[in-house]
């Protein structure tokens, strides 16, 4: 039963009040390292939705119109990441092709994405919550773009961070995770405003 | 329909149709197709295959830049100026570039990946160098420590001038698992265009010298790249000052043979040439004959070290203190004067300090510094 | 012994092939820490500090580069070639590149000699690293304090 959200909302709930890294925790590993520089985090933020708006919706066709029919939701998992791992293996063709420099910015987190388990995550949430094309396409392309707003945000804060006098035992990992923390509660704020689930 | 099958022949044709997929994307987006390399605003303009890099694309049209490493991007060797927009500079070039050559748009060949039309400009001499396959003719011990390697090429011939030199490639050899090339001065006459000869001292640890000295064979096949360097006489009255130590001999037995066979010995020349005892000397009677025939060319060499049993009777004392003497004494500074030098950096700066305190030109000195 | 992420970069950069053609390491198949470990505490049972060992080594080059190329004798103990070649090194480190050179440092009396550079002084000043056992540039603790007469 496809629930009776309007695409709009769903877009702005994915970016704001169930930000996928900050309300559902997905996608951590390359936040937290390429978070470090600003530069690199505009690029894998814009790396990253492009990814998910295509493999949402491609994996959307090859569950209702292949996994379904044949009666094998047990494979998606395995279905899932082959078609992600083939998006970004074609993205990484062409951004080499058409900027050397954010190739060589992004160096291994490109076919790292491939592993992010923000894109896989969600699919999957496409799939547990039945969204129709248009849902998915929003829920997508939205998820995306909170990925990158996310980055993008913890990345100024870190630049901040680096100049504060940090305890030296809380250098690095351990006030990056504390921010993330702060930014977590932030968004929480949204939440309410919009309800989607 | 065997429902065990609809599983496997489902997966394998989702990836196959993407594997699929992702080669016509490779084939439309990685394919640059022919583009033109321009070299020296339109002195020769090459087709070759777009995407490779710029070393490699140019070496397939026999154009060499020099490069000791292959390309690797860790000798520096490779630069060349890029004029059109060739793509950011690399991070794994900044490290061999100073910041007049990056102003300069100096890049290296071998990181640069060629995609479309560009422009580059290198000097003139590279359309000369050639790839030499050829086989070892002669190898012949000097000293304890410096060997003359001669080169007979298979059915190519090299046109030089007297102080160039030249990059012999060695194969992979006992820890050492890819072919490696080092650049040595060339010992023989210019005139002798079917071959190259060098003199290669061992260097503790190098990977060429040491298989030149303990591997190669009289009759093995091996491959030079040259000629390449601007370490030549310059054309003037000027009397001539050589200085040069252990295998810094090469280009100055090329020059005198030159020379003598030009018959262009009109002009004084001062050959200066150190080592630590006789046994490190070489050439002795060749210099002598050379000294017989031109009144004008005079060889000192100079031991640091002489041993008892030497009985030296010539100069003794660092070639730097023997150059000062000389320059003091004999040369004087009636006449113009050049100076030549070729050995390690330590060597020409101390030479070079000798020579300008003694009132030469820092312009009228010219050296190959091994570096 | 854990590598930290440096330490893994420069070990990996020390392989045959990286660097330099032969590499770092030799045929010595111990990870980084533990050859610098096991050295830093070979030089302790020695009696030898890595301080001396480096003022040593780069006075014996200094004095060998006087002769400007050729081997010359220093302090009538050592017979020291210092020799330049073309080229220059990076640090596995990645902290600095380096001309490319060899000094051979021979005891007059034992003939026993060591071969080094200017990288490997960096190495052993820097990071205790005295190259793995085969390298062609291993400056071997035991080796050292007999040739350099510590």
């Amino acid at each position: 039963m496809t629930p009776l959200v309007s695409p709009l909302a769903l877009f702005f709930a994915s970016i704001f009040t169930s930000n996928i890294l900050l309300a559902n925790f997905l996608g951590m590993c390359s936040f937290i390292s390429i978070s470090r520089d600003f530069n690199s985090s505009r690029g894998l933020g814009l790396a990253v939705t492009v990814v998910l708006s295509v493999t949402s919706i491609v994996n959307w066709f090859v569950l209702k119109y292949i996994l379904i029919p044949f009666d094998l939701l047990y494979l998606r998992f395995i279905v899932f990441i082959i078609v992600i791992a083939a998006v970004v293996q074609i993205l990484e063709m062409i951004i080499e092709r058409i900027s050397q420099n954010l190739y060589m910015t992004l160096g291994i987190f490109l076919p790292l994405i491939t592993v992010n388990c923000a894109i896989l995550g969600v699919v999957l949430f496409i799939d547990i919550r039945n969204y129709s094309l248009v849902q998915t396409f929003f829920y997508g392309v939205g998820s995306g773009l909170g990925w990158w707003l996310a980055i993008v945000l913890l990345a100024a804060i870190r630049e901040k961070v680096d100049k504060a006098p940090v305890p030296a035992g809380l250098k690095g990992i351990g006030i990056t995770l504390i921010t993330i923390g702060f930014m977590a509660m932030a968004f929480v704020g949204f939440s309410g405003m919009i309800n989607v689930q | 329909m065997i429902s065990y099958l609809t599983a496997p022949v489902i997966v394998a044709s989702l990836s196959g149709i993407l594997a699929a997929l992702i080669t016509v994307i490779d084939r439309i987006v990685n394919n640059y197709g022919e583009v033109q390399i321009n070299i020296n605003s339109g002195k020769r303009i090459i087709p070759v295959k777009g995407g490779n890099n710029l070393l490699l694309s140019l070496s397939e049209n026999k154009i060499y830049l020099p490069s000791a490493c292959g390309g690797r991007g860790s000798c520096g060797a490779c630069k060349a100026k890029v004029v059109s927009d060739a793509g950011p500079l690399l991070p794994t070039e900044m490290p061999y570039l100073s910041r007049q050559e990056i102003d300069g748009r100096i890049r290296l060949s071998c990181q640069v990946k060629v995609k479309s039309d560009i422009d580059i400009e290198v000097p003139e001499e590279l359309f000369n160098i050639k790839r030499f396959s050829g086989v070892v003719e002669r190898i012949t011990d000097l000293t304890h420590d410096i060997k003359e390697v001669f080169i007979k090429f298979d059915d190519d011939t090299i046109d030089f001038s007297a102080g160039q030199y030249a990059q012999l490639e060695v194969p992979p050899y006992a820890k050492i698992k890819e072919s490696t090339q080092r650049a040595y001065s060339i010992s023989s006459n210019p005139s002798l265009k079917n071959g190259i000869e060098f003199i290669i001292r061992l260097v503790p640890a190098g990977i060429v010298t040491t298989y030149v000295h303990n591997f190669l064979k009289i009759g093995e096949k091996v491959k030079a790249v040259g000629p390449f360097g601007d370490f030549e006489i310059r054309q003037t009255e000027a009397t001539m000052v050589w200085v040069a130590g252990g295998s810094g001999m090469a280009p100055f037995k090329s020059m005198i043979y030159d020379l003598k066979e030009k018959n262009a010995t009109g002009r004084p020349i001062w050959y200066f040439f150190g080592a630590r005892s006789l046994k490190d000397l070489f050439y002795l009677e060749e210099m002598k004959n050379i000294e017989k025939e031109f009144p004008d060319f005079h060889f000192i060499p100079a031991l640091s070290e002489p041993l008892p049993e030497d009985n030296w009777k010539g100069e003794t004392g660092l070639i730097t203190d023997v150059l000062r003497k000389y320059m003091k004494n004999e040369i004087g500074n009636a006449k113009e004067r050049e100076g030549y030098l070729c050995g390690s950096p330590g060597m020409i700066d101390a030479c070079v300090n000798v020579m300008t305190s003694e009132g030469i030109a820092q312009d009228k000195i010219y050296y190959d510094k091994f570096a | 012994m854990k590598m930290t992420p440096d330490y893994i970069e420069a070990h990996n950069k020390m392989q045959p092939g990286v660097i330099t053609s032969e590499g770092f390491l030799g045929n010595d198949t111990r990870k980084l820490v533990e050859i610098i470990a096991a050295d830093e505490s070979e030089m302790i049972r020695l009696g030898i500090t890595f301080e001396e060992v480096y003022e040593k080594l780069l006075y014996l080059q200094t004095e060998g580069e006087k002769a400007l190329g050729e081997p010359s004798t220093v302090d009538g103990k050592w017979i020291v070639q210092a020799g330049d070649v073309r080229g220059k090194l990076p640090s596995p480190f990645g902290d600095g590149i380096f001309h490319k050179n060899s000094v051979v440092v021979q005891n007059v009396v034992t003939k026993k000699a060591l071969i080094y550079s200017r990288l490997s002084l960096h190495l052993l000043e820097k990071y205790h690293f005295l190259q793995g056992k085969g390298s062609p540039f291993r400056l071997d603790p035991v080796d050292m304090k007999e040739i350099l007469e510590l």
